[in-house]
C-alpha cells in the first residue's frame, strides 16, 4: 500500500486511467458481458459434452441432473477462483488463506449439503445426497473441470499480454520498470520523532501559522528553545514566515539539528 | 517512544506498528512476463495434445453396440398397440435379433435408453416425496403434496410411492438369448443386482419398518402408482433386499436424467459360466422383449445398448476430441503471442516512456 502511494507520487501519469474512464466505461461493460457470454456457453456446454453419453466406471450413473448440477457448478468454483488469482497483483499470505480458503470451503460446504446426515434430518431440502462422493471421484469429471478452466482462463491471459506486448498501458510501464530496476525502499515521508521542529507536519501550512506568537515579545530575546514537544516553531523557519516548508531527508536534518544544539 | 505512552492522550488509538496493520506484508507480485507466459503456453498445448490422445485410445478401446427397437421388426405392432391407451393392459411380446461381430472382452453392461424423455422438467422432477422412499411411517400414508396430482387415487388411498417421477417407471424387460455355434438358445445371465450408487440403495431408498410383519402388510393402505401393473412390494418377491422401496430398477429409474436422450442401467454380465468367462462372444444374439412403456405420445425411442467399460466411462469421444481442440487452438494462440512478443515487445522495446 506504502508503494502503491509512492507510485502515485512518482509517476502521477498513473491517475490518468481513471480519469479517462478506462476500466469503468461503456466498453469496459461490454467486453465484460461478452467475456461472461463466452465464459457461460463453456461452462455449461463442455459438462453436457462430456457428461451426456457417459457413466462412471463401474457402470453406474453419472449422467443424472444432480451430477451434472453438481459438476457444472465445481466448474464454475475452479474458473472463477483461476480468474480471481489472474486478477490479483499482491499476494499476500492473506490472499492466499482466503482464495485457497474458499476453494477448500466451497469443498467442504457441499460435502456437508451433501451427507447422509443432512438428507435424514431435512430431507426434502437436501435431496443431493451421496452426489459428490460419487461424481467427483471420476477422474472423468476432473477433467472436464480442467478443460473448462483452460477455455475460459487461457483466452484472459493471451488477450491480456497482447495487450501489453502492443498496446501497453502506463499501468504496464510501471509495473515493469519496477521489476526491472529493483527500486530502492521509498524515503519515508516525515519521520516520527519531532525531534526537529523542521518537520512539522504540512497541515499547519494551510492554517495561519504562529508568526503572530513568534514575533512576540515572548520568543524575540529568547534563544530558540531545543524543543522534544511537537509543534514549536523556530523563529526563522518557514512557517514563521507564513510560507510552507520544505521537507529534508534525514541525513540533512540530523545535521541541522545538531547545529542548533550547538 | 514507547507504546505505552501512547495509549493515553491524542495518538490513543493509532494502530500497531505491525507489518499486518499497516500494510507492508511480504508480497508477491506476479507479471506476465514473456518468459514465463510463452513456455506456459506451450507446455499446455502439449500436455492437451498428449491428455488428448491418451484419452482418444482409451475411449477406442470400448466397444458399443446400440440398438433402437421402438419399431423394430415384430416390435413395430407392438409399437402401434400402445399407441392405444385402452389396450394398456394387454400384455405384448416382440423379438429383436443382432449380431456382434467382435468379442465383447471384460464386463459387459447392458442399459435401456430413451430419447426425447424429459426426465428434466422441473414440475416432473418436483413431483416425488423422498421422505416417503426414505420409509418415513408418517409420509407413507400421507405423502407430499408436491406429488399431486399423483397422490391418491379416485377412492383417496395414498399411492406409495407418490409423483409423476415413480407413477412414469420404465417397465420394458429384457432377456437375451445367445445362439451358440452349434445351433442351441442359450440365455445370457445377468446379474440384476448392484446397478445403484450406494447411497441411493442405502440411505435415499428405504423401506418402511417391518418389525415382524410382511412387507405387503406394511404398505396396506396405500395403492401402486396408476400406471404400474404390480405393486410396489411385488417388484421383486423373491428377494427381500430388492423389494419394495429399495428395488434397484425403481431407483435407478428415480435418480432423473440431466438430458432428454439418456440411457440407465439395466444389468450386468454374469461372467461366472461358459461362454461367458471373457465376455461377450461374438454370434447372433436375439432379445426377447416386454414391450410395456409407449413411447409414440411424446416422439420417443427406445434403445437397448450393449458396452464394455474402461476407467474413463463408456465411449464418448467428446472429451478427447474437445481437449485435442483445444490444445491446437493453444499452440495457435502460443504462435500469435509469440510473434507478438518478438515484433513488439522483446526487450521491453514497446516499454519505453
Amino acid at each position: 500500500m506504502v508503494k502503491i502511494l509512492y507510485l502515485l507520487d512518482c509517476y502521477p501519469q498513473l491517475y490518468c486511467p481513471g480519469q479517462l474512464n478506462m476500466y469503468f466505461s461503456k466498453k469496459a461493460f461490454v467486453w465484460c458481458m461478452l467475456h461472461s457470454c463466452y465464459s457461460s456457453l463453456v461452462l455449461f456446454f463442455i459438462p453436457w459434452g462430456a457428461i451426456q453419453d457417459t457413466v462412471r466406471d463401474d457402470g453406474r450413473d453419472i449422467a443424472d441432473y444432480q451430477s451434472f448440477a453438481s459438476l457444472a457448478q465445481t466448474c464454475l468454483l475452479v474458473v472463477v477462483s483461476a480468474q480471481l488469482c489472474l486478477d490479483t497483483y499482491y499476494w499476500t499470505t492473506v490472499n492466499h488463506f482466503f482464495v485457497w480458503g474458499s476453494l477448500a470451503a466451497y469443498f467442504a460446504i457441499t460435502f456437508t449439503m451433501y451427507s447422509n446426515g443432512m438428507f435424514l434430518i431435512f430431507t426434502s431440502i437436501f435431496p443431493f445426497i451421496g452426489t459428490a462422493r460419487n461424481s467427483l471421484n471420476q477422474p472423468n469429471a476432473w477433467l472436464t473441470m480442467f478443460l473448462t478452466s483452460l477455455l475460459c482462463v487461457l483466452p484472459v491471459v493471451a488477450l491480456r499480454f497482447i495487450l501489453m506486448q502492443i498496446r501497453p498501458t502506463i499501468n504496464d510501464r510501471v509495473r515493469y520498470k519496477m521489476q526491472k530496476d529493483t527500486l530502492p525502499a521509498p524515503p519515508p515521508r516525515r519521520p516520527v520523532r519531532r525531534v526537529s521542529t523542521r518537520r512539522s507536519g504540512y497541515a499547519f501550512s494551510h492554517s495561519q501559522g504562529y508568526g503572530a506568537l513568534v514575533t512576540s515579545e515572548r520568543f524575540l530575546f529568547k534563544r530558540p528553545i531545543k524543543s522534544r514537544l511537537a509543534f514549536s516553531v523556530q523563529p526563522d523557519g518557514p512557517l514563521a514566515r507564513n510560507l510552507p516548508q520544505v521537507f529534508r531527508p534525514i541525513a540533512e536534518e540530523l545535521h541541522e539539528s545538531q547545529s542548533s544544539k550547538s | 517512544m514507547g507504546k505505552a505512552k501512547d495509549r493515553t492522550g491524542p495518538l490513543a488509538r493509532r494502530p500497531d506498528n505491525s507489518a499486518f496493520k499497516q500494510q507492508r506484508l511480504p508480497a508477491w507480485s506476479p507479471m506476465l512476463t514473456a518468459n514465463t507466459v510463452l513456455p506456459f503456453f506451450y507446455l499446455l498445448a502439449l500436455m492437451c495434445l498428449l491428455l488428448g490422445v491418451w484419452l482418444l485410445l482409451t475411449v477406442q478401446s470400448t466397444q458399443e453396440l446400440k440398438l433402437d427397437y421402438t419399431d423394430l421388426g415384430s416390435c413395430s405392432e407392438c409399437y402401434e398397440l400402445r399407441k392405444n391407451v385402452s389396450y394398456a393392459e394387454q400384455g405384448c411380446r416382440c423379438k429383436v435379433e443382432f449380431y456382434i461381430d467382435q468379442t465383447f472382452k471384460g464386463d459387459v453392461f447392458f442399459y435401456y435408453g430413451l430419447r426425447n424423455f424429459h426426465q428434466n422438467l422441473r414440475r416432473y422432477m418436483d413431483s416425488r416425496d423422498d421422505a416417503q422412499t426414505v420409509g418415513r411411517e408418517s409420509q407413507l400414508k400421507n405423502p407430499s403434496t408436491y406429488c399431486e396430482p399423483f397422490i391418491k387415487d379416485k377412492d383417496g388411498v395414498p399411492i406409495a410411492p407418490c409423483g409423476a417421477v415413480a407413477n412414469s417407471m420404465f417397465n420394458d424387460s429384457f432377456s437375451f438369448n445367445y445362439q451358440t455355434s452349434s445351433g442351441h438358445i442359450m440365455p445370457v445371465p445377468l446379474l440384476r443386482k448392484g446397478l445403484t450408487w450406494y447411497t441411493d440403495k442405502n440411505i435415499k431408498f428405504r423401506n418402511p419398518k417391518t418389525g415382524n410383519q410382511t412387507l405387503a402388510q406394511v404398505f396396506e393402505g396405500t395403492r401402486q402408482p396408476l400406471y404400474w401393473q404390480k405393486p410396489v412390494y411385488d417388484l421383486d418377491p423373491s428377494d427381500p433386499t430388492n423389494n419394495g422401496f429399495i428395488n434397484e430398477d425403481l431407483i435407478v429409474w428415480m435418480r432423473e436424467a440431466a438430458f432428454p436422450n439418456f440411457k440407465k442401467l439395466y444389468g450386468i454380465l454374469n461372467r461366472a459360466g461358459d461362454p461367458f468367462t471373457h465376455g461377450l462372444p461374438k454370434g447372433n444374439y436375439s432379445i426377447q422383449i416386454s414391450y410395456n412403456f409407449p413411447v409414440q405420445p411424446f416422439q420417443g425411442r427406445k434403445l437397448v445398448v450393449l458396452t464394455t467399460l474402461t476407467w474413463f466411462g463408456g465411449q464418448n469421444l467428446f472429451l478427447p476430441i474437445a481437449y485435442l481442440v483445444t490444445s491446437s487452438l493453444i499452440l495457435l494462440m502460443a504462435v500469435v503471442l509469440t510473434v507478438a512478443w518478438w515484433k513488439f515487445g522483446k526487450d521491453g522495446k514497446n516499454m519505453k516512456e
